[in-house]
């Protein structure tokens, strides 16, 4: 197990007992499907010295196309980096049916959400898992780590919705 | 890479099935390949439609199941060739995650009962299924030769699948023939919305189509959001009428009522129980500025002589007679014009007090459906009622939002519609009816009143019980007294099993019912705590949704196949075959003969013959096709058909809505009946029901039962918390589900919290030290003897005490004075500070009824950290 993964075992735990789905003495069993988080090549999204509470940043995530938030929420958040352990960064992109959570940031209450489709509410400080609502999936977290002011993101976890072609 | 469940082959088999939960009953689809590298299974049946390509799936929609054994990569996913309910993949947290539900050795799910079990010494050991039947015959056949009918009983889901509930009902009703049956969700055999049903308006009559095509929504005790998730997206957010306004009277600002505030809607925080005020308030509002749909009322309220047209001479004997003819509530358009304008609670200002709503607000609800705009024309109203409004006062609140909703002119045109949201799917077929006649209870008169389980129960006379698929104990008023009752009835008697064999077992169980006692067999497919945990003598293990070939109808009417696609674990079988097991071993296999589920299907239509469910014509058909009555069904696809099904020439028609006149009956020379062109009355016209707030059957009891506020008590109602199915059977074992968390919770206004020193995320314990108990059999020669001060004046009422623990959530969206918990935690028994005293008028429990104290145990294990569920305010604005 990597260093990295050590530090997110936690999330690990919680988001891997969301998804993985453990094999078992049937006959004839297929290899276990992989947890749930993907690495990417690291990238500053945002400066800790430029961010102010409750005012979120956007950016694309892990690719072009993908719309993604970081804040600083004023509150500890699980997976929050930065002195208060307060900034964290989630994919914007409803895990329901897709729909685009920009512009959905409740400050007061640290949700991403209600998505303008079908209103379903993600909770921020609780690695994104849904208040209320349709999604079968946590809102993806973004991993962060902090160089000195810069914030880089490097990696996702969890399945950002639709992504990549939906046969492999 | 992420973990993306595995790509399904073109080849994967595909097969149609609708969800297992909530009423709505989205369509879904299993692509179905197998997971060992072996041979793909058959290709699909002819004449089966098939999906070009799977839409995405997240890990939650991904399983490995058995089927024939082997194991096979499932995915279960919304229907893309669904044209109605959910097109275009809508889908809510519930059946979004339906691939978790089925039976994996690997996770939760493993706790699935897989063998029968007897209580032996007091634990439940494994026997066989002939041995669990050998027992459970040998006893019946005692208790009905030794004590009769009424002391054998069946307390059943009304909703799981006709070919179950047809082969329940069969077996109560016709083999045994008891009067002692209760369905989930009452304590008797009794109609929910009784107001609704007595006004001539049929609970499903909508079609979903119907409450998307409405420019204003006034939703009674339900935030659809919460319970009836992709009803709510597609069809209340969306659907012909995109920009409609909504009312929702609930004490509770759920995400539903959030977002119909922002589109310009009103929330009603309406004090529980007052709900009957509330309607005729606005009622008498529309009545005064003269908004009234008075053409509609002159072609459809009846008049009096018309209300009681057909009923001939003599007492009314059956309770809709009885209730609809009856001076107090009887009326007719000018009587009740009259009535709403007299009675002082409707007077604004005084209804403003006794609901807790804002007189400006009820002006504007009664604006926003009524007033008719500068053309002339008037706004298209519908109005659907859930249980906020009926588990409460029960007949009173119905019969009222149904007569606002007449008033406005709704109830049999499109988008114009009165009718429940529904809970669950519409899954009973019930075979012959039920022998109501043998009930011994009765209202005033000479007025049969359906045998009240819990209290038959609780008097010892109930002798042998079985449960199918139902908690009992936390889903009935008083749990906490029913619970001590079967516990001292079952396990804590001497009379127990002390060897795992059948006839030693028979015999020590009929000297159990022979001294009192109660032999209790649960059907289920989890072990229930506590009902077959710690009191059933046999407990049975049942196959479910995926793992047989099921039918039944959404709520709009929509029968669908609800396909096997896996095996059911170990020795479970779908209940219909328990009770055909049981039947014959009693003697009775002639009438229980089916070879297979499709048999069942097929004999339960006959039954159906007429009704809102009946889907005879499709078995027809089958029949002159040569097919089976479940093919000819899945050859209809994920759209099904609309019950009552009907014909012309070779085609199958689906009925869109009831009561419509207008509605195109291309078989209207084969075709007849009263419901699909007028109301269900004898006169086809809809029924007008007063509702007097001082009725004592009901004020009296909502003096004694609110809350105590010098004692700091609360109204302390429940309802469904979104995402948690029932009793969270499936939600605390599917691993998504799970890892969220399933608590009770408790959500409270902050100023109540801090006025009891309440944090956010705290432990509280609710408890309410008088929870009032209806005991014995009060028969009621005069009307007022089964009101509450003469019951607890002739000792029929018991005070008890009752208390659960929840997680509190601040949420500013309570109304004050008013918390809310989950309605059907396991142990944690929401209704245990509930009253059970049933409504004099229907023998339905007041569930929403409910008061406490509320104490802080300091934060819960939920509080800190950032697992589990969210404790934030659902609703925020």
């Amino acid at each position: 197990m990597d260093a990295e993964r050590a530090c997110l075992s936690r999330r690990d735990a919680l988001l891997a007992g969301a998804r993985l789905v453990l094999l078992a003495p049937l006959a004839g069993l297929p290899m276990p499907l992989r947890a749930a988080r993907a690495a990417h090549a690291p990238r500053s999204v945002a400066r800790l010295g430029a961010l102010r509470v409750g005012e979120p940043v956007w950016f694309d995530y892990p690719r072009p196309g993908l719309p993604a938030m970081l804040v600083r929420l004023g509150v500890t958040a699980g997976g929050g980096v930065g002195p208060q352990r307060d900034i964290v960064a989630f994919s914007a992109r409803c895990t329901h049916l897709g729909g685009p959570l920009e512009g959905a940031f409740d400050a007061a209450n640290q949700l991403l959400g209600p998505c303008p489709r079908h209103l379903t509410r993600f909770d921020l400080t609780r690695h994104g898992v849904v208040l209320s609502g349709h999604a079968t999936q946590a809102l993806p977290q973004i991993v962060l780590e902090l160089d000195g002011d810069a914030i880089l993101a490097v990696g996702v976890q969890g399945l950002v919705f639709g992504d990549g072609a939906a046969h492999g | 890479m992420a973990d993306r469940p595995p790509v399904a082959p073109p080849r994967a088999e595909q097969i149609g099935t609708a969800c297992d939960y909530c009423v709505v009953g989205c369509a879904y689809r299993v692509w179905r390949w197998p997971a060992d590298g072996g041979a793909a299974t058959p290709p699909p049946s002819e004449g089966t439609p098939r999906a070009d390509e799977p839409p995405w799936a997240n890990p939650a929609q991904h399983n490995i199941v058995a089927w024939q054994g082997r194991p096979h990569h499932v995915l279960v996913l919304p229907d893309p060739l669904a044209r109605a309910v959910n097109p275009g993949g809508g889908h809510s947290m519930r059946g979004g995650t339906l691939a978790q539900k089925c039976h994996h050795p690997g996770n939760r799910t493993r706790e699935r009962l897989t063998t029968p079990l007897l209580r032996v010494g007091g634990v439940l050991r494994e026997v066989s299924w002939d041995d669990a039947i050998e027992v459970m015959a040998r006893v019946s056949q005692h208790v009905l030769a030794r004590h009769g009918e009424h002391a054998w009983g069946i307390k059943a889901y009304s909703y799981q699948y006709f070919e179950n509930t047809y082969a329940i009902a069969r077996l109560a009703f016709d083999a045994v023939g008891t009067p002692a049956f209760a369905p989930h969700d009452k304590c008797a055999a009794t109609n929910d919305a009784a107001g609704l049903d007595d006004a001539g308006i049929e609970a499903f009559a909508p079609s979903y189509d119907d409450w998307g095509a409405c420019e204003v929504l006034f939703c009674s005790g339900t935030d659809p959001f919460e319970t009836k998730a992709t009803l709510f997206t597609t069809q209340i957010m969306r659907g012909a009428e995109p920009g409609k306004t909504l009312i929702f009277a609930t004490p509770h600002r759920s995400g539903g009522v959030a977002w119909g505030l922002k589109q310009g809607g009103l929330w009603l925080p309406v004090i529980p129980g007052t709900d009957s005020v509330l309607n005729q308030a606005i009622a008498r509002v529309i009545v005064e500025r003269g908004w009234q749909d008075q053409g509609f009322i002159d072609r459809w309220v009846a008049r009096r002589w018309e209300v009681d047209q057909g009923l001939g001479r003599g007492t009314r004997d059956t309770p809709w007679q009885w209730r609809t003819t009856w001076g107090l509530f009887q009326s007719d358009w000018a009587d009740y014009r009259a009535f709403l304008l007299a009675r002082e609670e409707l007077a604004l200002a005084q209804a403003a007090r006794i609901t807790g709503v804002d007189a400006a607000l009820i002006e504007r609800a009664a604006e926003l459906l009524a007033r008719p705009r500068a053309d002339g024309s008037r706004p298209k109203a519908s109005f659907m009622l859930e249980k906020g409004n009926y588990w409460s006062n029960n007949y009173m609140n119905s019969a009222s939002l149904a007569a606002l909703g007449l008033v406005c002119g709704a109830g049999n045109r499109p988008g114009r519609v009165i009718g429940r949201g529904g809970g669950h799917q519409r899954g009973w077929a019930g075979a012959p009816g039920m022998p109501g006649w043998l009930s011994p209870e009765k209202y005033p008169g000479r007025r049969r009143k359906p045998l009240n389980l819990d209290r038959w129960l609780i008097d010892g006379r109930l002798r042998f019980a079985w449960v199918f698929g139902t908690t009992w104990i936390g889903a009935m008023a008083a749990s906490a007294e029913l619970e001590r009752a079967i516990a001292a009835l079952t396990v804590e008697r001497p009379e127990q099993p002390r060897r795992a064999d059948a006839a030693h077992a028979a015999e020590a169980l009929i000297a159990r019912a022979d001294a009192g006692g109660m032999v209790l067999v649960d059907s289920d497919i989890y072990p229930v705590d506590p009902l077959g945990t710690r009191y059933a003598d046999i407990v049975l293990p049942a196959a479910t949704w995926g793992e047989a070939d099921f039918t039944r109808c959404n709520g709009e009417r929509r029968l669908r196949l609800y396909a096997r696609f896996c095996d059911p674990p170990g020795q479970a079988r779908p209940d219909w075959q328990a009770v055909q097991a049981f039947a014959r071993r009693m003697g009775w296999g002639d009438r229980f003969a089916w070879r297979d589920a499709s048999e069942v299907f097929e004999e339960a239509a006959r039954h159906g013959r007429g009704g809102v469910y009946d889907y005879d014509e499709l078995v027809r058909q089958a029949r002159r096709d040569g097919l089976p009555g479940h093919e000819a069904l899945r050859r209809l696809g994920p759209d099904g058909i609309q019950t009552p099904v009907r014909r012309t020439g070779e085609r199958l028609i689906g009925t869109v809505r009831l009561h419509d006149p207008d509605q195109a009956l291309p078989d209207a020379d084969r075709w007849r009946t009263r419901l699909l062109q007028g109301f269900a009355t004898h006169s086809g016209k809809a029924v007008l029901l007063k509702a007097p707030w001082d009725f004592p059957g009901w004020s009296e009891f909502y003096a004694a039962a609110r809350p105590r506020t010098d004692q700091g008590e609360l109204w302390i109602t429940n309802g469904r918390i979104d995402e948690v199915w029932q009793s969270g059977f499936d939600d605390r074992r599917k691993p998504y589900t799970a890892a969220r968390g399933v608590v009770q919770m408790l959500f409270i206004h902050p100023r109540d919290a801090a006025a009891r020193g309440v944090s956010n995320g705290d432990l509280v314990r609710v408890s309410n030290d008088a929870v009032y108990v209806q005991t014995g059999m009060p028969l009621g020669v005069q009307a007022h003897e089964q009101h509450f001060d003469a019951l607890l004046a002739a000792g029929h009422i018991r005070v008890t005490r009752g208390s659960f623990e929840a997680v509190a959530v601040l949420d500013d969206g309570m109304r004050e004075g008013v918390a809310k918990a989950g309605f059907n935690h396991p142990g944690q028994h929401a209704n245990a500070v509930c009253h059970a005293v049933p409504d004099p008028l229907t023998n339905n429990y007041r569930y929403k009824l409910g008061r406490g104290r509320v104490e802080s145990l300091g934060p819960s294990a939920q509080a800190a950290g950032f697992d589990g569920p969210s404790l934030k305010p659902r609703g925020s604005v």
